[in-house]
């Protein structure tokens, strides 16, 4: 009974616990293997040795006979297969053999829900299984251990070698993304890009209320303390001030997330909380101790008192922010430009005269305004030591920049990718999407052997602005954006890129330096815990500043001297 | 008789009257889950239900069975829950019958019982047990999900507890007409023991029902997974951060309705069966026979 | 001799359970070993690194560790207690319900909640619990109480805690008892009757002693908790507005591992935790040996 229930418990946790963590300690002295000048001689001799046969470089367009990557697959648990098929056997692994000579070959997979793909990962590691060819790793910590292991090689050579020009071009727009997975200058994996601005938000709020109140769009912090007050005491759909949230935000585990986000507010004062910004003297500071932080904190705890933000925003999470803005009875909700498909769609349905618009950011009181940037890779990756064909992988990545990333109109895969699967025709040869498929539509971006397939960073928001301007989509990238996101989406991407200075990325993207590994969550309790007694009135706001102190002499000295010392390494 | 005295009567009106209530809250919560179940997707995101569906709608259910995969599921996590709650009871019952014997008759049982309660103290992790199901080839077997969960050593303390109870006098009589020790364990011993056994056999099919970590790392193939990992895998758990999802995942990132509804298609069978059980539960069971 | 074939039925019996604890239990318990190692995945046990007893310092070393240990002590013995205290009064009094229908209702409806996961039961507490139009709040309000903060200040969130998981967990929990109680020799009521013994002294001399063994094992056994404060449910419930009296060791770890990863550390923690579990149970054996005379297991 009750043991026997704990003990179920015991059990998960010891899961949880064993199987999420990672290997500590992964920058220091763990590069010796990865260093070390044998990494890339296996890849050069295979090389050499299949370039024998054909005297040339051994890439080709398409292999004869075909030659074989192996991998191992995290299964998004969505994802739908047809016709019988696995994800080890289907339209698109049928696709590469035939189009391109490549075999892809499934050493395992998993269903990759409650972090299973990364626990297995870890777990076929220590029982010592084949490691694939090549790996797309999502999970940052997981992806430094890979490279720690030295079972992987310098891919720097191979990119600039095998890579084609849309995918150069790609990587070139933030040479950044190399950063996290540099080791002594030798770049040992490929960033896999994804769409920038993702993460960066903007405030949505409700027009039908400003209109009713004949209230502009906040350009300030001090319009947007109006149009609270306005929200909340006079409000246009008669609630209660007690039962409106005029802006919803929550910070349950950090200042800085995605939806129902509070660090721009920090942003209006100077500073972004919960990352790396750069200082006025070029080196990195972390954010919540910047003296900015403090006013932001004064702003909160008054807005706060006043009744703007939710009670009990301590306790809400992000889907906890969003309850409020979908029963509309709040009024504003920062969050990404896409939110307008989800879930801010569902307003209507509970109150049918809702109308979310997106604004931009307001600025503070000197003009300064800030959120946090997105980074422009969704993960890494890898290419094993001893795979015998590495330009194989460029075969396949090539082919998909070149013709599914954004490829001009007119291209081979314009009304989509896999008749039958992600499009179909209807008898008079017209393509239908979605649920007008024979069988229903599957997301065939994910069965590629590289996460999404290829994405350019910014080709996404390109297209939405061009159908913001009234464009008709054209082009593949054009439809798709128009098939999948909501209404408002491409105006929403307008406004967000009528400030594309104030995003501030976090600029550490370095393995986790050692003292962080034993000091870093201590320091973001202390931070959080004093951030919330100020915001709550426990403490007064000069708490800030023994916070501050507190923050330097626990070990928040240290990490930022390590974390200047690994930026230096990317200068 | 106490019963028809005027103060056990109060006592017992009252007495009533608070378990009823105690029942009552212990409803609550699980009336407005089932609300939440049956409401419109946009109401429940909206948290806007209380103890009564919103807009019903049945779409949740629908997402969740809707798939070739459900009904194989059920069919193995009954065929899981049934054998391995059998193994589970067949073990315990063996090791406990023995256990339950005193130090005179049975010399040693107490290093067996502090090996048992070790076990359940310590665990080496998840990995070493990993390399052991991989060297065993349980990997992508059915049995992966029965065998290691063989022994419940809590369940086993218990059942020896429930053993105790019976009276010596019967094995003794048993051990004179020539019964063997087996003989005494399933002819006596367990008949007696209904109660117990109703019990522990709830417990075990409960564990075995709602387990689902083990199908979903030592499984690769979505038909083989029993109903509670394939139940993990309905819900759409994403980093929201990296966003890159497609339409039809927009509509299945709200989780509210089908984690409600995952509750009652999970937990409905075990429901089922407790009414079952509980008529196991009756008094006087063991010790009646012991009457001459 | 003699002594093997006596009692050779008993070590058969012990057998089949013997090897699959042999087999899933103590051949991994090797990985114990990683607690003393800087564990990495891709050098396994023979070729990490031995780093001694570096990782149960760094439990230690930590500004707040006492804290946290503190915590989790605090709230698992708070749930060991209610947990046993909570259904073997409950047992008791649902037996006094004579009527067969109230009496299987009550017990099928209070063990319900068993079945709810603390995921979306953390949604629902935060809704019911919020001093800003939560259900309980109001209840309490029109009784001129509150509003209390129930999981925004830290001693109230303990509290919390405790009363919420007895309520999830106590229904099923009494099913042992409800099994016990059926064991119990019905000529000894009928005894009383004779004596005309009240109900109360019935239940005092004959129920409660009868049921006390039950209690002994379970509580015994629930001893292997004293340092499981309850990790999901805390991880669900808990906010920067109450770590000082709320966060445990295992959130502790959880977080920590998520940062920086670390089998080694993991494992250490845990045997730390199993060797102070094991203590507490070798000693409540030997006292109810002791006293009771009565022999857990």
């Amino acid at each position: 009974m009750k043991a026997h229930t704990r003990k179920g418990w015991m059990l998960a946790l010891t899961f949880a616990l064993v199987a999420t963590f990672a290997s500590a300690c992964s920058s220091n002295n763990g590069n010796k293997n990865a260093a070390s000048p044998s990494a890339s001689a296996p890849a050069s001799a295979s090389a050499s040795e299949s370039g024998t046969e054909e005297s040339t470089s051994p890439y080709k367009e398409k292999y004869d006979p075909p030659v074989e990557i192996s991998t191992v697959w995290g299964v998004d648990p969505a994802l739908k297969f047809k016709n019988g098929e696995t994800i080890e056997n289907n339209v698109s692994t049928k696709w590469a053999l035939d189009t391109l000579g490549i075999k892809i070959n499934s050493l395992w997979s998993v269903t990759d829900t409650n972090n299973a793909f990364v626990t297995k990962m870890r777990l076929s590691m220590s029982s010592g299984q084949k490691m694939p060819d090549t790996v797309t790793i999502g999970d940052a910590q997981l992806a430094q251990d890979l490279i720690d292991t030295g079972m992987f090689q310098d891919v720097g050579e191979l990119f600039d070698k095998y890579a084609n020009d849309t995918w150069k071009k790609a990587m070139e727009l933030d040479p950044g993304v190399w950063n996290p997975y540099m080791r002594d200058g030798k770049k040992m994996g490929i960033p896999v890009l994804d769409y920038a601005y993702n993460h960066d938000y903007l405030l949505w709020i409700r027009q039908d209320w400003l209109d009713k109140l004949n209230l502009e769009g906040p350009k300030t912090l001090a319009d947007l303390e109006k149009i609270m007050d306005a929200f909340k005491n006079q409000n246009p759909d008669g609630l209660k001030p007690d039962k409106v949230v005029p802006l919803s935000i929550g910070f349950k585990t950090t200042m800085n997330t995605w939806m129902g986000d509070p660090s721009w507010i920090f942003g209006a004062y100077g500073t972004v909380p919960g990352q790396w910004n750069v200082a006025a003297d070029g080196s990195l500071e972390w954010g919540s101790i910047n003296p900015a932080s403090k006013q932001a904190l004064e702003t909160i705890k008054l807005w706060r008192d006043k009744g703007y933000i939710p009670a009990e925003a301590a306790l809400w999470d992000e889907n906890k922010t969003s309850e409020p803005a979908v029963a509309g009875t709040a009024g504003i909700i920062p969050g990404p430009y896409w939110m307008s498909g989800w879930p801010l769609l569902d307003t209507a349905k509970n109150v049918p005269t809702a109308v979310w618009k997106p604004y931009a950011i307001p600025t503070g009181p000197d003009g300064k305004a800030g959120r946090h940037g997105t980074n422009f890779t969704s993960g890494v990756t890898l290419i094993n030591k001893d795979m015998k064909n590495p330009e194989a992988l460029f075969t396949y990545q090539n082919y998909l920049f070149e013709h599914l990333a954004d490829p001009a109109k007119g291209s081979q895969w314009d009304l989509g990718v896999f008749k039958g699967y992600d499009y179909d025709l209807d008898a008079s040869g017209n393509p239908v999407y979605l649920d007008k498929i024979p069988g229903g539509e599957v997301n065939i971006n994910r069965y590629w052997l590289v996460k999404d397939g290829a994405r350019i960073p910014d080709a996404q928001m390109k297209s939405l602005l061009a159908l913001a301007d009234g464009k008709e989509p054209e082009t593949r990238l054009e439809k798709e954006v128009k098939n999948n996101y909501g209404p408002e989406t491409p105006a929403a991407a307008k406004v967000l890129l009528s400030q594309p200075g104030i995003s501030i990325s976090d600029m550490f993207t370095g393995p986790s330096t050692p003292t962080m590994s034993s000091k870093q969550d201590y320091l973001k309790k202390i931070e959080l815990q004093a951030y919330n007694e100020i915001i709550y009135g426990k403490k007064g706001v000069d708490e800030f500043d023994k916070f501050v102190a507190n923050w330097k002499s626990s070990g928040g000295d240290q990490i930022t001297k390590e974390v200047n010392d690994w930026y230096a390494t990317t200068k | 008789m106490y019963h028809k005295t005027a103060s056990y009567r109060v006592f017992n009106v009252i007495n009533t009257t608070i378990l009823l209530l105690l029942a009552l809250m212990c409803i609550v919560p699980l009336v407005h889950v089932f609300a939440v179940s049956f409401s419109a997707k946009a109401a429940a995101d909206g948290n806007l239900v209380g103890l009564w569906p919103v807009n019903f709608s049945v779409e949740a259910y629908k997402k969740t069975i809707d798939n070739p995969v459900f009904l194989g599921s059920l069919l193995i996590a009954v065929k899981r829950t049934v054998i391995g709650t059998l193994l589970i009871l067949f073990v315990a019952c063996l090791a406990a019958y023995a256990l339950s014997k005193e130090n005179v008759q049975f010399k040693g049982r107490s290093i067996y019982a502090w090996l048992f309660i070790f076990t359940m103290i310590f665990n080496g992790g998840l990995i070493p047990f990993y390399i052991v199901i991989q060297k065993l080839h349980l990997m992508d077997s059915f049995w992966v999900l029965i065998l290691p969960g063989a022994v419940n050593v809590w369940l086993t303390i218990l059942l020896m507890n429930f053993f105790r109870g019976i009276p010596k006098e019967l094995e003794e009589a048993a051990l004179i007409d020539g019964s063997g020790q087996f003989g005494i364990l399933f002819r006596i011993y367990l008949p007696l023991s209904l109660p117990a056994l109703a019990t522990l056999g709830l417990f075990a099919m409960v564990w075995h029902w709602n387990s689902w970590f083990d199908g979903l790392l030592y499984l690769s193939k979505k038909e083989q997974y029993p109903l509670a990992t394939y139940l993990q895998t309905v819900i759409v758990s994403r980093d929201l951060s990296s966003m890159s999802f497609s339409k039809e995942e927009f509509d299945l990132l709200s989780q509210k309705t089908i984690n409600a509804a995952q509750i009652f298609i999970g937990a409905l069978p075990i429901l089922i069966v407790y009414p079952f059980l509980q008529r196991f539960f009756v008094k006087g069971l063991v010790m009646g026979s012991v009457k001459e | 001799m003699g002594y093997l074939r006596r009692t050779w039925p008993f070590h058969l019996m012990v057998l089949p359970a013997l090897v699959f604890l042999i087999v899933f239990n103590f051949l991994p318990m090797a990985g114990v070993t990683m607690a003393f190692m800087d564990y990495k995945p891709w050098l396994g046990f023979s070729k990490s690194a031995w780093i001694g007893l570096d990782h149960f310092r760094a439990l230690f070393e930590r500004e707040d560790s006492i804290q946290v240990i503190m915590n989790t002590f605090i709230i698992a013995v708070s749930k060991i207690v209610f947990n046993l205290a909570v259904p073997f009064t409950f047992a008791i009094l649902l037996n006094e319900v004579r009527q067969r229908f109230l009496n299987r209702s009550i017990q099928t409806l209070v063990y319900l909640p068993h079945f709810l996961s603390w995921v979306i039961l953390g949604g629902i507490l935060v809704n019911f619990l919020s001093t800003d139009g939560g259900l309980v709040n109001r209840v309490l309000g029109s009784f001129g109480i509150g509003p209390i903060p129930f999981l925004m200040d830290g001693d109230w969130f303990r509290v919390t805690i405790v009363a919420s998981e007895v309520w999830k967990e106590f229904g099923y929990s009494t099913i042992v008892f409800l099994a016990a109680l059926a064991g119990i020799n019905p000529s000894l009521y009928e005894a009383a009757e004779v004596d005309g013994a009240s109900r109360w002294k019935q239940t005092r001399y004959i129920t409660i002693p009868s049921l006390v063994p039950m209690a002994i094992v379970v509580g015994t056994l629930s001893l292997g908790n004293i340092l499981n404060a309850g990790f999901d449910q805390i991880f669900n419930l808990y906010n920067s507005l109450v770590y000082d009296k709320g966060d445990i060791i295992d959130t502790f770890v959880y977080r920590t591992a998520i940062n920086d990863g670390n089998f080694g550390f993991a494992t250490a923690v845990g045997l730390f935790k199993s060797v102070i579990s094991m203590i507490l149970i070798v000693i409540s054996y030997r006292l109810a040996y002791k006293w009771a005379n009565y022999r857990v297991f």
